[in-house]
């Protein structure tokens, strides 16, 4: 019963308890200070009512003698979540309903008097296309009287990005991988522009708040401070509501969101590597795949199409947005469209560099798709083959990449305004090098192009 | 009469929230002194036009539903 390296590394905060590993499965120990709030999540019929409406995480309760520490009171096993990422991944629209659903299960909790402690975003994740509450242990008894203990939380997790990305700069959301707590009000206030200072839920909410907090920095709260009616914190929970919900942005004018009304590919052509993804997909059957460099989503859809949990992963918000939006429309519920660089991935970061996972640490996969991608990392990004392939033995067993040769016209296009140093990119060499870790199964020349479709193998896939 | 009734109760459930007794906050993370007060401040202000938005939907209500009974 001692902690072990079983213990899941990005639970530890909260004393009422934290995530474990045992087997295979993952299970959340209750601490015994957190009983009567646990039993009033469950007696009162939040957890049910939440759970049903898919906003909960649902989870199984386990024997004690599972436990890992003295002082527990319970022990539950969550539904696993496919996939884990971060707010720092997510684009605009996911972030957006992210906040709306931490903001709707206040509201249910405060109607079976309960409040959420924390406004935690790490607390959201993605699930079956949509945003799921997972943290059980964020719900306490809610005594009238009290303000909302994670206000502050909120608005540096979810209102603060939510602003910068709609009003500043879509690329803002990156600030939320500094800043683990969410992004300091007072640096909100001042990257925002001076026209949100007339918009009163951003006047109020960040630019007046982050004065407060100013103003009243290292001072205790005063014993005579007055306190919070619940139909106070209603309405302050409303006029959140409606400042997350007055955020918009368009996804327009990016580099890649119009990619596929631009490119050289002709339909045919299109048509014929579609197919090709396709049938390398319903060849390997995958458990999971990783589309990387998927733009807006198109071949990631074969993959989720087949019910394959798959991530589409794309350096461009707009892209994500648009894939986001389209996953929303159609219910996909196997698709997690997320923003990320694959030649600077998600790092490990917060406490000891694990608190959020690395990018790398969520995968091997079974399959990864690099389609159109490699004359990026090789030419844009001045990456030597051997060291693209190295990493793709790292992310997969399963490979179906795609080669562009130096003649083509989007090849052209990287090199029009830069000397060529890069003699040895040319079919062989991409050969030779990813021969190196995979078995090249099938090499299918795309029609109407002279672009080559592999499927490779991984040579050491029995370790992965 | 109702309308007058309701008003009351908004406002003196207004009033209760700004001087309800105090009590410390706790929890695991720190809700910020200046986050704390200025919280307060400003949910008794948008209090306000809360109450002034549900008072607005009941007189809608109102009326809506004595248009459609005159309809009848």
């Amino acid at each position: 019963m001692t902690a072990g390296r079983d213990f899941q590394p990005a639970s530890f905060r909260d004393p009422s308890g934290f995530l474990f590993w045992h087997q295979g499965q993952l299970y959340r120990q209750v601490n015994e200070p957190y009983r009567e709030h646990y039993e009033q999540l469950i007696a009162s019929g939040l957890y049910r009512e939440l759970a049903a409406a898919g906003s909960l995480i649902e989870h199984e309760e386990c024997g004690l003698e599972l436990a890992r520490t003295p002082g527990a009171c319970a022990i539950l096993r969550p539904a696993l979540v496919p996939f884990i990422s971060y707010p720092y991944e997510w684009c605009f629209s996911q972030l957006k309903d992210a906040a709306l659903l931490t903001l709707k299960i206040q509201k249910t909790a405060l109607e079976y008097g309960m409040s959420l402690k924390d406004a935690s975003a790490y607390n959201v994740q993605f699930v079956k296309g949509k945003p799921v509450f997972i943290d059980t242990l964020s719900f306490e008894a809610y005594p009238e009287g009290r303000p909302w203990v994670a206000y502050r939380q909120f608005c540096q997790h979810f209102l603060a990005p939510l602003a910068l990305m709609a009003c500043r700069d879509v690329r803002l959301n990156q600030l939320s991988k500094l800043h683990l707590d969410g992004i300091p009000l007072d640096l909100a206030s001042r990257l925002l522009p001076a026209r949100t200072r007339f918009k009163f839920s951003l006047l109020s909410h960040i630019h007046l708040h982050s004065r407060s907090q100013k103003r009243y920095e290292d001072k205790p709260i005063k014993t005579s401070l007055r306190n919070l009616s619940r139909f106070s914190l209603l309405a302050l929970i409303n006029s959140l509501e409606s400042a997350i919900a007055g955020l918009r942005w368009q996804p327009r004018g990016s580099e890649w969101a119009e990619y596929y009304e631009h490119t050289n590919y002709s339909d045919l052509a299109s048509d014929f590597k579609k197919k090709l993804v396709d049938e390398f997909l319903q060849l390997l059957s995958p458990r999971r795949v990783w589309d990387i460099g998927a733009n807006t989503g198109i071949f990631s859809r074969l993959a989720s199409a087949r019910g394959i949990p798959t991530v589409a992963l794309d350096i461009d918000p707009a892209a994500v947005e648009k894939n986001y939006r389209q996953c929303r429309l159609h219910g996909d519920d196997f698709l997690l469209p997320l923003v990320g660089d694959i030649t600077n991935p998600s790092p490990g970061i917060g406490w000891a560099n694990s608190e959020r996972m690395s990018l790398l640490e969520r995968g091997p996969v079974d399959t990864v798709l690099a389609l159109a991608l490699v004359h990026h990392l090789a030419v844009a990004s001045n990456l030597p083959l051997a060291k693209i392939a190295a990493l793709f033995s790292r992310l997969c067993r399963n490979l179906i990449i795609e080669f562009i040769p130096k003649s083509d016209s989007q090849v052209q296009r990287l090199l029009a305004t830069r000397e060529d140093i890069f003699p040895a990119y040319h079919v062989q060499g991409f050969e030779a090098e990813f021969s190196r870790f995979f078995d090249i199964e099938r090499r299918e020349p795309i029609a109407q192009s002279e672009r080559i479709l592999y499927l490779l193998r991984s040579k050491t896939a029995g370790e992965k | 009469m109702r309308f007058f009734k309701n008003g009351l109760k908004f406002a003196a459930l207004v009033t209760s929230g700004v001087l309800l007794f105090p009590r410390h906050a706790y929890g695991y993370i720190d809700p910020g002194t200046g986050s704390y007060v200025f919280q307060i401040i400003i949910a008794a202000f948008v209090a306000v036009s809360f109450a002034v938005k549900i008072f607005w939907h009941k007189i809608k209500g109102f009326f809506s539903r004595l248009f459609s009974r005159k309809e009848r």
